[in-house]
């Protein structure tokens, strides 16, 4: 299955989406800032990168402008936030995250099957 | 007659003085022209609104000497200016335009002008505008508190709904039917708090114009699927049945927002569910067409009351035969939708039958520009 970085200053969320996870066979680690996630990503390789937008000490965006995707094609970032239809979400965006997810709305199926869709269309793009 | 002709200027006199000191104590900034919009009167504030002397404007053409702007910096043309309006039509025009100060600083200004009638025809008009500076600054602290107060709301009901599935699903182990059913009524409750959350922070988005769009081409169907895997619960409890079919051969595809699109249909089909008896039926279909896509929401439901009809996109509406009988409801939901699909340049209407159900329809233009403020 597939590398997994959680990126969520929530303890019990950032814990919550690592339980479901693990139970679908990803390898997940967990950051709590964007700082942490920057340090992980040097020993830990993610296919995908679930990140929150609002952290302390460093946010998702400030995250997503020093890890630059265009550098890490194979690399899907789901933005996890409470903030939809917000300028940070349209900025996300334009630094090239995959997909917007609102936290409140989504189960934890849900999520699961997002993060499989979004796994697919990498294997999809690997493949062309 | 030379004391009457005396009496009649002493009277003029007065009259015009009288005009004048009224003109100067409004409160606001006011504006006099003649039939051909040159600046005949200015007051005070006026004057110092715009930076101007009064000898800067007086006997000036104001279209050409006070420069009109629209919310994207371009200056707007004669025919569209307030005060062509007012000519034109004969009729009082209320609008917001910037206006460009004599220092260059761009202004936000709340404008009425009026035209002066003479036997049907304009023989001049007059302005009165406010700097509205602060009221729109006050608008964004509002919208900024409530965007910050909705996340902060938010964080601990999705820890709430995220643990509650997971007991649910069987993650922390077994648990008993009654336990279930417990933990979907509190899964049901933060799901109707994260609905409210949702709606207050987007009427206020939609209100001051801050509604962020994020287009991009997507299947409108898969997006009523996602939408109905998340409604399936809360429409289960009521024994009802949620269908969703995609009719026709053409392409529902369309760029528009996923997460507005989403809002809309799950607001629609969470109004078909509630406003549904036990036992009914909310079928959703999704037909591509030409030029847009039609999306159908239809209940067998209590249905709107016929004199209802007008007012169901109105702010806080709820009908009398819902209040009765169900009391969660805000009066926000379509009002809601209406400016949310206005947005995305989309239609909506319904057509509804009291006791028999209610059908709501809209469509999303296939090609689009959609801007954002």
């Amino acid at each position: 299955m597939a590398n997994i970085l959680i990126v969520e200053d929530d303890k019990d969320l950032n814990n919550a989406y690592s339980i479901i996870l693990s139970s679908q066979d990803h390898t997940v680690e967990s950051a709590f800032d964007g700082q942490e996630a920057l340090d992980k990503l040097k020993t830990f390789k993610p296919d995908l990168i679930l990140l929150d937008l609002l952290m302390p000490i460093m946010g998702g965006l400030e995250f997503l402008q020093h890890f630059d995707l265009k550098t890490h094609p194979a690399v899907k970032v789901l933005i996890f936030t409470n903030m939809e239809n917000s300028p940070e979400v349209a900025e996300s965006y334009k630094l090239g995250a995959h997909r917007c997810i609102i936290k409140s709305w989504t189960a934890p199926h849900n999520l699961a099957r997002v993060i499989n869709e979004a796994l697919e269309s990498n294997s999809v793009q690997a493949a062309v | 007659m030379a004391i009457n002709k005396d009496t009649a200027i002493v009277q003029a006199e007065e009259q015009r003085a009288q005009a004048e000191a009224l003109f100067n104590s409004i409160g606001e900034g006011a504006i006099a022209t003649d039939e051909f919009g040159r600046i005949t009167r200015i007051n005070p504030i006026a004057l110092s609104i715009l930076g101007y002397k009064e000898s800067e404007l007086l006997g000036e053409w104001f279209p050409k000497k006070i420069v009109a702007l629209n919310e994207q910096d371009v200056a707007i043309n004669l025919i569209d200016r307030p005060i062509t309006k007012a000519f034109l039509s004969g009729r009082s025009v209320t609008e917001k335009v910037f206006y460009r100060k004599r220092d260059g600083q761009k202004l936000p200004v709340m404008l009425t002008v009026s035209p002066i009638l003479l036997a049907d025809r304009p023989i001049g008009a007059i302005e009165v505008f406010r700097d509205i500076t602060l009221e729109e600054e006050i608008d964004r602290m509002k919208s900024e508190f409530i965007s910050l107060a909705s996340h902060q709301l938010r964080t601990p009901l999705s820890a709430i709904k995220t643990y509650s599935h997971m007991l649910v699903d069987g993650y922390m182990g077994d648990v008993t039917t009654a336990q279930k059913k417990s933990l979907r009524t509190i899964i049901g409750a933060t799901n109707r708090m994260n609905e409210l959350i949702s709606t207050l922070l987007n009427i206020t988005r939609i209100e001051s114009g801050t509604i962020v769009i994020n287009a991009r081409m997507l299947r409108i169907d898969r997006a009523a699927e996602e939408v109905i895997k998340e409604l399936n619960l809360a429409a289960s409890e009521k024994n009802i049945t949620l269908s969703l079919t995609q009719s026709g051969k053409l392409a529902t595809s369309v760029k528009t927002d996923n997460l507005i699109l989403k809002e809309i249909i799950s607001n629609l089909i969470s109004n078909a569910i509630k406003y549904t008896t036990e036992g009914g039926a909310v079928d959703v279909i999704v037909r591509g067409r030409n030029k847009d896509v039609l999306v159908t929401v239809a209940d067998n439901g209590w249905g709107i009351p016929k004199d209802a009809h007008d007012q169901v996109f109105s702010k806080f509406f709820r009908a009398q035969n819902t209040v009765k009988r169900e009391t969660t409801g805000t009066g926000l939901g379509l009002y809601l939708v209406k400016g949310l699909l206005e947005r995305l340049n989309g239609n909506i209407w319904f057509e509804s039958e009291e006791g028999k159900g209610t059908t709501f329809f809209f469509t999303l233009p296939k090609e689009q520009r959609l801007r954002n403020n």
